[in-house]
C-alpha cells in the first residue's frame, strides 16, 4: 500500500488520520506539524502520498506544497483543510495538488480520495 | 461591529457541532459586550484577517470541552489532556473556516489564523470593537461564541455559495 506523509499542526488530526489510514491499509511514512518539517521529511522519506493541512504555523500548507512540487513535480499531494478554505484549496489545485478533503471529514471519502490520488 | 458578522459563526457553529457530536445544538439569545471576553473555563481564540479583522472566541466549560473532544475522538470518555486540547482547537478551526467562507460569500473575503487554546475564567482579549456573543446549547453543555470583528476594506461583490456539500459529512 502507498506510504503517506501526514501533515497537520493539530495533534488530534494527525492521530485521527493515522488511525483511519492505517485501518484502511495505508502505511504511514511519517508525520509533520509544520510545512517546513513536511518539506524536509518529503525529501528524507520519499512518501508516495502527502496529506497536507493548509493553515499551519511556521510554513503553511500552500507554501509547503509549492516547495515539494518544485523538488518533485510528480509529487502526489492531497490538501486537507477546514471547511471554508476553498479559496486556498483552489490555489493549491492550481499549484499541483492532486485533490482535497474538507474537515469535518468523512472517513470513507478520505480513503476514496487518497486511493484515487495514489493511482 | 455589524450584527451580520456573527451570523456566519452561528451557522457554522451549529453545522460543525451537529457534524462532530451527531446532535443538533440550539442557539440562544444574542448579547453585546464591550470587548471580547469569556467567563468559560476553556476558550479557543482564532484570529480573522482580511476584509474584516478581529477575533472569534469559543468558550465552554471543561466538562463540555472534554465531552466534545471525546465525541470527536469516537471515545466514550477521556481526560482533558493534550489530545483533547488539540481536538477542541480543531473544532474552533473548523467552525471559523466555515464561517469565513460564509463571510466571503457575503463579500467579506477573509482568512483565519491557527487556533490558540486558553484555559481560565475571566479572560479578556483586547479588541477595538465591541463583541457580539451568542450561546449554543448542546447535549454536552453550552458553547459560547464571541465575535469581535470590524471592516478593514472595501466589501467585494457577493459570490454564490460554493459547492462544498460533496465532502461535508457527519463523521469527523
Amino acid at each position: 500500500m502507498p506510504k503517506i506523509l501526514v501533515v497537520d499542526d493539530a495533534m488530534f488530526m494527525r492521530a485521527m488520520l493515522k488511525k483511519l489510514l492505517t485501518e484502511a491499509g495505508f502505511d504511514i511514512a511519517g508525520e509533520a506539524e509544520t510545512g517546513r518539517v513536511a518539506v524536509d521529511l518529503y525529501q528524507e522519506l520519499k512518501p508516495d502520498l502527502v496529506m497536507m493541512d493548509i493553515t499551519m504555523p511556521e510554513m503553511d500548507g500552500l507554501t509547503a506544497l509549492k516547495e515539494i512540487v518544485k523538488l518533485d513535480p510528480a509529487a502526489k499531494v492531497v490538501m486537507c483543510t477546514a471547511l471554508g478554505q476553498e479559496r486556498s484549496v483552489m490555489e493549491a489545485m492550481n499549484a499541483g495538488a492532486k485533490d482535497y478533503i474538507l474537515k469535518p471529514f468523512n472517513a470513507e471519502k478520505v480513503v476514496e480520495v487518497l486511493k484515487n490520488a495514489s493511482g | 461591529m455589524k450584527a451580520e458578522f456573527i451570523n456566519p459563526f452561528v451557522t457554522a457553529g451549529l453545522k460543525v457541532l451537529e457534524s462532530v457530536i451527531s446532535a443538533r445544538p440550539e442557539s440562544g439569545q444574542l448579547a453585546v459586550r464591550s470587548a471580547a471576553f469569556t467567563t468559560q473555563q476553556v476558550s479557543i481564540v482564532i484570529g480573522v484577517t482580511g476584509a474584516v479583522e478581529g477575533q472569534a472566541i469559543y468558550g465552554m466549560s471543561l466538562v463540555t470541552a472534554t465531552k466534545i473532544a471525546a465525541a470527536m475522538s469516537s471515545m466514550p470518555a477521556m481526560a482533558f489532556d493534550e489530545m483533547a486540547s488539540s481536538a477542541i482547537g480543531e473544532l474552533g478551526n473548523m467552525i471559523s473556516g466555515h464561517a469565513t467562507t460564509l463571510l466571503s460569500e457575503a463579500g467579506y473575503e477573509c482568512q483565519i489564523t491557527p487556533p490558540t487554546l486558553v484555559r481560565g475564567t475571566e479572560v479578556e482579549i483586547a479588541t477595538s470593537t465591541p463583541a457580539l456573543v451568542i450561546p449554543l446549547y448542546t447535549d454536552f453543555g453550552k458553547m459560547e461564541i464571541n465575535v469581535a470583528l470590524m471592516e478593514t476594506g472595501e466589501k467585494t461583490a457577493t459570490s454564490p455559495p460554493r459547492d462544498t456539500e460533496k465532502q461535508e459529512a457527519s463523521d469527523a
